[in-house]
């Protein structure tokens, strides 16, 4: 017996991936990389329910290249940069694999860019903001999100109008999304920084996945801010702005794209979120779109609530997109179809508006709004 | 000069949190030296069970005992469950290997952390739980323009208490004469008539139950839970630990008392976002000129 251990061993692994190879041949497989467990659960599974729905949608509505059923396929990669390498190795491997939707937080979708593009594996983001992930020339590369160098000028546009602030505090987690999207807004404030009409008082980077931010906190109520913007995500903005306001910070928190959500409200408790900012692509409940209305009327239905955060709903978006053009190109060709998302794709109906992409994948014309957490709990637009 | 005194606040209670993990870390290290990875997750562990305890219990206990009986139970219930927990690892993933050496038993204790840690996940979710709030009235007292919680005074009263129990057990009674003894050498410990198996147990009872109502502290103190923070914590304690000498309890305290202290200085002077090199380059200084920690003792090696 001892003897067979090995062998069977061997066969028993090699069975399990010879189980992927046989996938049916009446089935397009679209891969959903998504943070389903680790800090950022709460938007993965949102995401892995959008992509799904969409999925459905599609489906019932004939399918894509004929009446073939489009399945979608979900990774893990836990909210890490290592694990996002892993699962982009794993789908890169799958033939049956067309097109990926590749994942939240910009720190996590880069390296994951990076082999799909070595692969040549068509990626569309969704909850990728940073500016550096279409600075490097990928072809495969596409996002329906937004990107961070608008929400930095937004922010600065909403510092100098709404807040009448003159002392400005910046505060990022040294991540991809977050660095970028602080330094976006430093340089939109520079102009205004050079005419002395704001003075930026602090700016600084917290640790991410710790939980005392007691120290550097004092250290921002010592500089006295009249607003205070954060630029990381939600899981530390809960607790960043619980703390702030235990010790005696007054200002008014304005968050980045991936600071709140009703995660961020459970967390950081009603009291406490009641009255934060953030500036944000249009939410769900705000798209007026009439595809829009459906989907969420869908999800609704499904799942009981619709998403409190955009980034399912591009998500859902890329889906839509890689089904249309896979149905125009005719063929499942990796090539063809970033030539054809390059090129051919301007202005198609999406649920976040019309779809289109530069020349370097990124969404055109996203607009961004300025949010508030109302007493009930709601994120709703604010001037 | 106030805010120096708030941070030192804040820095003791960050350091009070490792230094307790750490004693977990330091008297398995002591006794057995095998570095426990799975204290941690059983940190975590407590935490949760906390959290359980305080949102399903809570209504029952609190018409009876009021909300200071609600804690003192979620504590004790978390200390003795995962004491249980600790006793039961140890019989199932370190018993067997001490035998075979180092490796053996570094391997077991991280495949032990990565068990619990997904048991976790499995349990409860992937998703972070939030501790309920207003569980403690949130009076501020403001000294000056010092702001400190009540919830803060509570946890560094209860943190000293606790360290000094152990203190005064390791260092005054005749058992904890036995685990120093244990510790600095098992063999001659067994010859004189200690009773190892008894050191051993007590080690893997008292560790875990600190380190769990480390845990509700921790949850009580900061509200939001994550399966994965065993890892960050476990990682800083074990510094700490290292830091004050391993296997050296009163080391542990001071270890994570200093490091706490220290990020709160290199967060607050250098800056938030360089803090942990701050620290670890600390730690390395130390440790080139004391290699066997601040309270460590040098060995004589046996030739």
């Amino acid at each position: 017996m001892k003897k067979l251990t090995l062998p069977i061993c061997a066969l028993f692994v090699a069975l399990m991936f010879c189980g992927s190879a046989f996938a049916a041949g009446n089935t397009v497989v679209i891969g959903l990389q998504a943070p389903v467990t680790g800090a950022w659960a709460y938007e993965g599974q949102m995401a892995k329910q959008s992509c799904e729905l969409a999925a459905a949608l599609i489906n019932k509505k004939g399918g894509v290249l004929g009446g073939k059923k489009l399945e979608i396929r979900v990774v893990d990669d836990a909210g890490e940069p290592r694990s996002s390498a892993l699962a982009a190795q794993k789908f890169v491997t799958q033939r049956d694999v067309v097109a990926v939707v590749s994942t939240y937080g910009s720190s996590v979708c880069e390296p994951a860019a990076t082999i799909y593009e070595r692969f040549r594996k068509v990626n569309v983001g969704y909850g990728a903001t940073a500016v550096r992930l279409s600075q490097n020339n990928m072809k495969y590369f596409f996002r329906t999100c937004g990107r961070d160098d608008s929400q930095g000028r937004f922010f600065a546009d909403c510092a100098t109008k709404t807040f009448r602030a003159k002392r400005i505090a910046i505060m990022h987690d040294n991540t991809a999304f977050g660095k970028g999207l602080a330094e976006d807004t430093r340089a939109a404030l520079a102009p205004l920084v050079k005419a002395k009409k704001v003075q930026i008082v602090y700016y600084d980077a917290i640790t991410p996945g710790e939980k005392d931010f007691k120290v550097p906190l004092t250290m921002l109520r010592e500089k006295k801010p009249d607003v205070w913007y954060y630029t990381g995500y939600y899981a530390e903005a809960a607790l960043l702005v619980g703390q702030a306001r235990e010790i005696g910070i007054t200002c008014p928190f304005v968050g980045g794209n991936a600071a709140i959500n009703s995660e961020f409200v459970k967390i950081a408790g009603l009291k406490v979120a009641k009255g934060c900012y953030m500036t944000n692509e249009p939410l769900p409940a705000d798209l007026t779109y009439p595809m829009a209305k459906e989907f969420l009327a869908a999800y609704k239905a499904k799942y009981g609530n619709i998403p409190s955060s955009p980034w399912p709903i591009y998500a859902a978006d890329a889906v839509n997109i890689l089904a249309y053009s896979i149905n125009r190109v005719g063929s499942t060709d990796s090539a063809k179809l970033a030539a054809y998302l390059h090129n051919n794709v301007n202005g198609v109906r999406g649920i976040t508006g019309p779809i289109g992409f530069t020349a370097y994948g990124d969404r055109e014309g996203v607009p961004f709004y300025l949010y508030k957490v109302d007493a009930r709990g709601n994120i709703v637009v604010t001037k | 000069m106030n805010v120096i005194l708030e941070q030192i606040i804040n820095g003791l209670t960050i350091g009070s949190f490792y230094a307790l993990i750490a004693l977990g870390y330091t008297m398995v290290y002591g006794v057995l030296k095998l570095i426990n990875f799975a204290h941690g997750d059983f940190f975590t562990f407590g935490s949760y069970l906390g959290y359980t305890v305080l949102v399903y219990c809570a209504a029952f206990v609190t018409a009876r005992f009021g909300i200071w009986g609600v804690l003192s139970v979620a504590l004790v219930a978390a200390a003795i469950s995962i004491a249980l927990v600790g006793l039961i690892v140890e019989r199932l993933a370190y018993r067997p290997v001490y035998k075979a050496g180092r490796l053996p038993a570094v391997v077991s204790a991280l495949g032990a952390s990565i068990f619990i840690q997904n048991a976790i996940m499995v349990i409860w979710g992937p998703r972070f739980q939030a501790y309920p709030s207003a569980l403690i009235p949130s009076t501020n007292f403001t000294f000056g323009s010092v702001h400190i919680s009540l919830l803060q005074i509570l946890i560094l009263a209860l943190s000293f208490i606790l360290m000094g129990a152990l203190y005064y057990l390791v260092q005054r009674t005749t058992f904890g004469a036995a685990i120093r003894a244990t510790a600095h050498d098992r063999k001659t410990a067994a010859l004189m008539g200690i009773n190892i198996n008894k050191v051993i147990l007590f080690v893997f009872t008292l560790g875990p139950a600190l380190g769990a109502m480390t845990g509700v502290l921790v949850g009580l103190y900061y509200r939001q839970i994550s399966f994965t923070m065993g890892w960050n914590y476990g990682m800083k304690a074990f510094t700490a630990s290292v830091l004050g000498g391993i296997g050296n309890i009163p080391g542990a305290m001071v270890g994570g008392l200093i490091l706490g202290v220290l990020e709160m200085l290199g967060s607050a002077y250098i800056s938030a976002a360089w803090k942990d090199v701050f620290v670890f380059i600390i730690l390395i200084l130390v440790l080139i000129f004391r290699p066997t920690g601040l309270l460590g003792e040098k060995t004589a090696d046996k030739v």
